[in-house]
């Protein structure tokens, strides 16, 4: 097996630093061709926009699958006044994510994006079910604005590679801040114009305007202590240049910046309303690499940099991580709009996140980068199908009279099956190791933890394991069971089958052979915790 | 009573047999391997890649499970081969878990190698069976697939030598019944009683992973070999006992014990053969390997012995006695499978170490071939007569007599008569109970040995009960009966009898209505009622127990006499159910599982769904209103610098702007 893996190797060309080239370059090209052409008189139509987005997210999910193996190294100067370098150096921690960010960037692109349809007033079980009823075009069509569109998308995966790219801690807040703006624009204009646009995007700019202030602030914080903003320093010192009282104010900015961005229960109120209004390839983008920055930034930016601070805080930090998951299972036991429910059910799942990094053990780090990953698939899933069910019914509502998927559309039947199950931590989909991997890092968590607390924390996790089945049962039971035939809806097109395909395969190989991501993290696992 | 002597039971045993030289062939992989890995592949062939042909689908499940027997009978035969008689195996390597050792290994030993032969013959059968019942189902394959997964499952759990392993086929299994239970998702029942399972198990399940969490992390590794050594060298502890019995919860979960039994009898909903699948030998029967497999451990704790114990004998009566009162053939089979698998793992109670965990299995054996055969057997008489209600199937095994053996093995050997299977195996139970009571069980065996003692005639007075309906005489032959032709010797052709020519018809409609190879299976499953036996009286099982024949004889002697008060009692009833002779509201509450659906809803479901209902409100209402608030706050301080500064740009802002471009210049651009 090993003497195959090394001949596949060796086939990679090597590119070295101009790996980064293609994997950033196109992005950058098709952001800013779209961005011009979307100004033109004439504009080009909807399949030349959609096949230019697309190939540049192809394009460069290739690139980022060679940075990926060939990891260069790039270090240049940049600000040399402040110390600053412009240095992308990936590690075990970034590739899972950088690799994460590629497949779901195609598959964002992918998508289709739908003009607003007429909101549907009268409930459908109210109505009389009209077999001739027209069935919502779920194919391209042309959308005003379709090019700044994927303008927005390109630019939100430029910043995402960027930060997990860096090396450098102002690099990071860079492309940690570059993603901001497209996705408020990516909610904000071309959001679901039924649902309260405005309150959602003021929502999101608040929060992460707020979140991204208190990171730099953590960031200078650090580098005037250390003089550098090189995050490998920063690992290396491991805290010394900073006073025990300055490492816990420090640790408290970033980590109230990150929670803000996870999001960590009580900072969550921000992220149901901004699913339930964005557009699906947003919801996708959304979840599954916008909320890893902050559990990426904590894990790169708290945990190796301000040790002493981030075990003081680690314990409210776990608290509040498994208070996030049984309060957002529970809230999903009852939330009516389908959209939104998935939105809760992340808050539960980047619960388990924090908490297998609060144990601050090897075991509890690995789980939540499994984890992290995990639910970057799931949740893209999940939101491909429920974000197309939307479309579908003019509105997530689940009180309102559906088909039964199963009977009407198999193919996202399936994947709704598939990614709840998922979701609710079945074994044999990537879910269940990152889940089990917390809760066993809970149960005996490093050293200098208050075990009792946290043993106390994975109780309630096990418990929130259990509310989550009990989530799914109810959407499954609303949704996929059933005996109703109308109204029509069409099942998934191509597009969609595609990418529900690629990513059901990634969360089945995932859950089969966990070893594959484990393997990956484990090195910087060790570095970090080991001193 | 005659003084009996005792009986050991090595004395009963079988011989060793020399076994033939064979070669060894040289597969990637052991046996377990390919047992899990073609059930696995099995099941994700049949979803992907089967299209729309039922015929490649049967192929691939009826394949899979195939391969799976061979396999674990191969499996058997390189055990006579190794010393020492167990094999390990690797998987997919160990977990990169840091401090804790995860290497997800597989452990191969007699009794699980025989158990896994069980799971999987049974699989195939119901595969096979499957074909048949299911043939005009547009979900037949998704069907199959779930029953390929769902023995992969089992077969992982049973082969498992890893918690987490154990844990993922546990999970996984809970997830096939829900996609079993409710395959005919239109049915609002159905579906019902898919989120019931699903639900009840999982919630019990908490109790099972925590008990797994917490062993794991003491020990530092997850295999359970190092976890049974590491815990028995630390002896009885506060976290050990907290750990098993959170372990047992779970297990009572899975395992249909009291409280959460109610989700069982509701899982009849599901197609039979699904039904059979869970019901003999895998889902319920889970528990019991899991529990045997942590014996060495179960042992050192007496109050999770004494909670099992306790939970196990009033499942194991309760549901005896409610069996007897339902009205429906495949519930009355539901609930005495809640009373056999509580019986398997009071055994477990009451075991010590010198009689070892053994008895359970050889009882989880034996249980799976009548099992299995009595639900195929409904499901093949449903098909006939058009339900399973009492009324329905009454005179069921005289209408169509190549029934007639089938349930009469399969309820004799459920009721435990000899020579059949289940005689043996509860012969053993008694036996460990009894060695248990006598030795270190403590309270716990001899509760376990009571309640053994006391289930068997309850046992006895529902197969009777069941028989008696089944095998009600026809109204032909009951005519038949009344009038008497007398003494006059009259010469008829054969085929006048209109008994023998309704006979005739019977066996000819029924087979006609089944496929061979589902015939075959029952036929098969009705042999290993009988042969079964020989399989416990293998050599390679360990208990050393005395057989008691006293206490024997007093069993049958018991089940005797309370299947002559059943008979009694349905004396005069139309359809020989002697259940007709309990009072309407007691029959009424049995069915419905003495309210048990009532409580969990009162109990556990309104109070979670009021819970929820606060914290969505908090949430709105407190939470989101400091943001909300924020929001606003935002656009009245903008509205108010709005309305202060001046509306067009100024020449003085223009250069402060230009004074900041400059500046900004100057510090990117000289270092």
């Amino acid at each position: 097996m090993s003497g195959v893996r090394a001949d596949l190797l060796a086939l990679v060309p090597d590119l070295g630093a101009w790996w980064y080239a293609l994997a950033l370059a196109p992005l950058l090209l098709a952001a800013a061709m779209l961005l011009v052409v979307g100004q033109w008189p004439t504009r080009p139509g909807h399949r030349v926009v959609h096949r230019t987005s697309l190939v540049a997210a192809t394009v460069s999910a290739i690139g980022v699958a060679g940075v990926a193996v060939d990891r260069p190294v790039v270090e240049m100067s940049w600000i040399p006044s402040l110390g600053v370098w412009f240095s992308l150096r990936p590690d075990g921690l970034s590739v899972p994510l950088l690799l994460l960010t590629a497949v779901v960037g195609v598959v964002a692109t992918a998508l289709h994006l739908h003009p607003d349809r007429e909101v549907r007033t009268v409930a459908v079980d109210l109505e009389d079910s009209d077999p001739t009823a027209p069935i919502p075009v779920v194919k391209g069509i042309d959308v005003p604005g379709l090019a700044t569109y994927h303008a927005c998308l390109q630019l939100v995966l430029l910043g995402a590679l960027l930060a997990f790219l860096a090396g450098d801690a102002l690099l990071f807040f860079v492309g940690f801040e570059l993603v901001l703006v497209p996705m408020w624009i990516l909610i904000s204009r071309y959001g679901d114009p039924t649902s309260d646009r405005d309150g959602a995007a003021v929502r999101f700019l608040l929060v992460t305007v707020v979140g991204s202030s208190l990171v730099l602030l953590g960031i200078l914080a650090v580098a005037t202590a250390t003089g550098s903003t090189d995050l490998q320093v920063w690992a290396a010192q491991g805290g010394s240049a900073l006073g025990r009282s300055s490492q816990l104010a420090v640790a408290a900015a970033l980590l109230v910046g990150f929670a803000l961005k996870v999001p960590v229960f009580p900072l969550h109120t921000w992220l149901p309303w901004v699913h339930a209004t964005a557009p699906t390839a947003g919801s996708v983008l959304l979840a599954a690499v916008l909320l890893k920055l902050g559990t990426y930034g904590m894990v790169r930016l708290v945990v190796p940099v301000v040790p002493e601070g981030f075990t003081a805080w680690a314990p409210l930090l776990a608290g509040l991580g498994v208070t996030g998951i049984v309060w957002a299972s529970l809230v999903c036991l009852v939330e009516r709009d389908l959209k939104r429910l998935i939105a809760w059910s992340s808050i539960a799942h980047l619960g388990f996140v924090v908490l297998g990094i609060a144990s601050g053990t090897q075991a509890g780090l690995q789980a939540a980068l499994f984890g992290n990953v995990a639910h970057g698939l799931i949740s893209a899933l999940l939101f491909v199908v429920v974000g197309g069910l939307k479309h579908r019914w003019g509105g997530a509502d689940l009180s309102h009279g559906h088909a039964a998927l199963r009977e009407v559309t198999p193919h996202l039947g399936l994947a709704l099956v598939v990614g709840m199950a998922a979701s609710s931590g079945l074994p044999g989909l990537a879910g269940f190791w990152g889940e089990i991997g917390s809760v066993l890092a809970a149960w005996s968590p490093s050293p200098d933890r208050p075990d009792g607390w946290f043993r106390g924390f994975a109780v309630v996790a096990a418990v929130g394991g259990a509310l989550a089945v009990a989530y799914t049962v109810r959407v499954l039971r609303e949704v996929w069971f059933g005996e109703r035939l109308e109204p029509r809806i069409p099942d998934a097109v191509l597009t969609e089958r595609t990418a529900l395909r690629l990513l059901g395969v990634l969360v089945l190989l995932l859950g089969l052979v966990p070893t594959l991501l484990l393997s990956i993290t484990a090195p910087f696992v060790e570095g970090v915790l080991v001193r | 009573m005659p003084d009996l002597p005792d009986l050991d039971w090595s004395d009963l045993q079988l011989p060793d047999v020399p076994l033939p030289d064979l070669p060894m062939l040289d597969l990637w992989g052991g046996p377990a391997h390919w047992a899990i890995l073609a059930t696995l592949l099995a099941a994700l062939a049949g979803l992907g890649l089967t299209g729309r042909s039922n015929r490649l689908g049967a192929w691939v499940g009826v394949g899979g499970a195939l391969t799976a027997v061979v396999a674990t009978l191969w499996q058997l035969y390189t055990l006579t081969q190794i010393r020492g008689s167990e094999r390990e195996l690797g998987t997919i390597g160990g977990l990169a878990l840091g401090e804790l050792e995860a290497p997800l290994r597989l452990l191969v030993s007699w009794p699980t190698a025989l158990v896994a032969v069980t799971v999987a013959a049974v699989a195939l059968v119901v595969q096979g069976y499957a074909r048949w019942y299911l043939w005009y189902d547009p979900r037949y394959r998704p069907f199959a697939a779930t029953v390929s997964l769902f023995t992969a499952a089992m077969l992982l759990v049973v082969h498992s030598d890893d918690l987490l392993l154990t844990l993922v086929g546990w999970e996984v299994m809970g997830w096939c019944s829900y996609l079993l239970i409710g395959h005919q998702s239109t049915r609002s029942a159905a579906a019902r009683a898919a989120g019931k399972a699903l639900l009840v198990t999982r919630t019990a399940d908490i109790g099972f992973v925590l008990g797994i969490v917490a062993l794991a992390t003491g020990a530092g590794t997850t295999r359970t070999t190092e976890v049974v050594a590491h815990w028995s060298d630390v002896g009885a502890s506060p976290t050990l006992t907290t750990a098993l019995c959170l372990l047992v919860v779970g297990v009572a979960g899975k395992s249909a014990l009291f409280p959460f039994q109610d989700w069982l009898p509701d899982a009849m909903e599901g197609p039979t053969p699904a039904s059979a699948l869970i019901h003999a030998a895998t889902m319920v029967a889970a528990g019991t390997v899991v529990l045997a497999q942590l014996f060495d451990l179960l042992v050192l704790s007496g109050t999770a012995r004494t909670l099992l114990a306790v939970l196990a004998c009033v499942t194991m009566i309760g549901a005896a006695v409610l069996a007897f009162a339902q009205a429906d053939l495949k519930r009355l089979l539901a609930w005495s499978t809640v009373s056999q698998v509580a019986l398997m793992l009071a055994v477990l109670a009451a075991a010590t170490t010198v009689t070892g965990p053994d008895a359970a299995l050889q009882h989880l054996v034996a249980h799976a071939w009548f099992k299995a055969l009595l639900f195929l057997t409904t499901g093949w008489l449903g098909v006939l007569v058009g339900g399973t209600a009492m009324a329905v199937v009454t005179s069921g095994a005289r209408r169509y007599r190549v029934l007639r053996h089938r349930f009469g093995w399969g309820l004799l050997a459920l009721a435990g008569v000899p020579p059949f299977v289940g005689f043996f195996s509860k012969e053993l139970i008694l036996g460990t109970a009894e060695a248990g009571s006598a030795g270190a069980g403590g309270m716990a065996s001899v509760l376990v040995l009571a309640s053994v003692g006391a289930s068997a005639p309850l046992t006895a007075a529902y197969c009777m009960r069941a028989w008696l309906v089944l095998n009600r005489p026809t109204a032909i032959q009951g005519h038949a009966a009344a009038y008497h032709p007398g003494p006059v010797d009259r010469i008829d052709d054969f085929f006048d009898e209109p008994q023998i020519v309704q006979e005739a018809e019977g066996v000819e409609r029924a087979e006609a209505a089944i496929s061979s190879s589902a015939r075959m299976g029952t036929s098969f499953l009705m042999l290993m009622t009988v042969l079964g036996g020989l399989v416990l009286l293998l050599p390679v099982w360990g208990p050393q127990v005395h057989l008691d024949l006293q206490l024997t004889l007093a069993t049958l002697l018991l089940m005797a006499v309370s299947a002559l008060l059943v008979r009694l009692a349905a004396g005069g009833v139309r359809t020989r159910d002697a259940a007709a002779r309990i009072p309407a509201a007691a029959s009424l509450a049995a069915e419905r599982g003495l309210y048990a659906d009532t409580a969990y809803r009162a109990l556990v479901a309104t109070p979670v769904l009021a819970l929820a209902r606060a914290v969505a409100w908090f949430d709105d209402q407190v939470l989101d209103a400091w943001v909300r608030g924020a929001g606003v706050g935002a656009r009245l301080l903008g509205r108010v610098g709005d309305l202060t500064s001046p509306r067009r740009a100024t020449p003085a802002l223009a250069l402060v702007l230009a004074g900041v471009v400059v500046l900004a210049g100057i510090g990117v651009m000289v270092p």
